[in-house]
């Protein structure tokens, strides 16, 4: 079960699904402790989008792994709290679009703080709900500006970062209130690159697995750039795809690739081995 | 062996436009911040923005970003 789904999915059959997730009121509450946290709030203060800092990276030098379990455990109980994301299917993205308003397309700092990305070439984020209505305050953490989508819109936009090799995931800023669906890559997402280099769970598994149906697939490789996450190898002596489905975020990136429909996405929670891991 | 990288940021005066260190580490372990927090109404200045080291664990010390810094603003040690 997804500790998520079951806190706040409120009836719905994920708690991204829920509208209530959604809502002003919980801005307003992620707004005050914000502001309570201060400066520390800013990730592009805290520099490059670390999650964790060199303290870490030393106690694992050392092989101190008690040191290293506990700053993970405390970078994940910080993210769970306030702000952490899970990898959601392109279909689950465009249901997200039909249930909750405004949604805006903004550049991602992400890849502004990790490689400058100029902010043209970097519209990759919708930036979701009422809290983007006041934009304009903060022209630095909203380079580029505020632009205000069309459910219509913001569906073209989604599959059209899918296509181009792009996972979608949505996170919470004040948990549960959601606010960001982003479309991530290895190695610039910094969610991502914490999850695949050190196991820190900022970024959740979603709520499918994929599979390769080696009676379809006709060995063309066309899925393996698509696997952001490591899972996606090729077999060559099988001349088949691989999926290493204890790896697999279950974003679909590679079934929506294939043409033959060899890849299909099986629900996490049907695979007794695989329901909890997350 | 963790590296240590230190950015001198007087010589290194306008990282987000210049960004050629950012793109040509094979690793990707540099990145940006500001040494200001988020300012209401307005932008922070480019003078503001500063590069440090962020990802040393996956620095190899090839030293590609202290050659291609134009201010040799960036030092690698080990
Ligand atoms: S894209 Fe489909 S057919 Fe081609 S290798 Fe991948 S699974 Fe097989
Ligand atoms: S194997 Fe496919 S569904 Fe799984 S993480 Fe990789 S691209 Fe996404």
């Amino acid at each position: 079960m997804c500790v998520w789904c079951d806190q706040f999915a409120g009836g719905y059959e994920r708690w991204y699904f829920n509208p209530a997730n959604y809502a002003r009121r919980l801005y307003k509450i992620r707004k005050e402790e914000a502001e309570a946290l201060g400066a520390e709030a800013n990730p592009q203060e805290a520099g490059g989008m670390a999650v964790l800092g060199r303290e870490f990276l030393e106690a694992r030098e050392r092989n101190d792994y008690e040191a290293m379990e506990r700053m993970k455990l405390e970078a994940e109980q910080m993210a769970w709290g306030t702000h952490f994301g899970q990898v959601i299917t392109l279909d689950e993205a465009l249901k997200v679009t039909d249930i909750m308003y405004p949604i805006s397309l903004l550049t991602c700092a992400c890849r502004r703080s990790m490689v400058g990305v100029p902010d043209e070439e970097n519209f990759t984020c919708r930036g979701l709900g009422p809290g983007r209505y006041t934009g304009e305050r903060w022209p630095d953490t909203y380079r580029g500006g505020v632009h205000f989508l069309t459910p219509d819109e913001a569906k073209e936009v989604l599959t059209k970062l899918n296509k181009r090799g792009l996972v979608q995931s949505i996170y919470t800023f004040g948990t549960p209130f959601l606010a960001g669906l982003c479309n991530c890559d290895y190695p610039d997402c910094a969610s991502i690159r914490t999850v695949v280099d050190f196991g820190v769970r900022v970024l959740w598994r979603g709520h499918y697995v994929a599979k390769v149906d080696p009676e379809l697939c006709n060995g063309c490789a066309a899925c393996v750039a698509r696997c952001q996450f490591r899972a996606l190898s090729f077999a060559p002596s099988r001349n088949k795809a691989y999926i290493d489905q204890f790896q697999c975020f279950g974003c679909g990136l590679c079934a929506t690739e294939c043409d033959q429909e060899a890849i299909t996405l099986v629900e996490r929670a049907s695979l007794p081995s695989l329901a909890n891991v997350w | 062996m963790l590296a240590t990288i230190t950015v001198d940021d007087e010589k290194c005066n306008d990282p987000l436009s210049c960004r050629k260190c950012l793109l040509i580490c094979p690793t990707h372990v540099l990145g940006l911040g500001t040494d200001v927090g988020p300012q209401k109404f307005r932008e922070t200045d480019p003078n503001h923005f500063i590069l440090r080291g962020v990802r040393f664990e996956k620095c190899t010390g090839c030293m590609d970003c202290v050659e291609v810094c134009p201010q040799n603003a960036i030092q690698v040690s080990f």
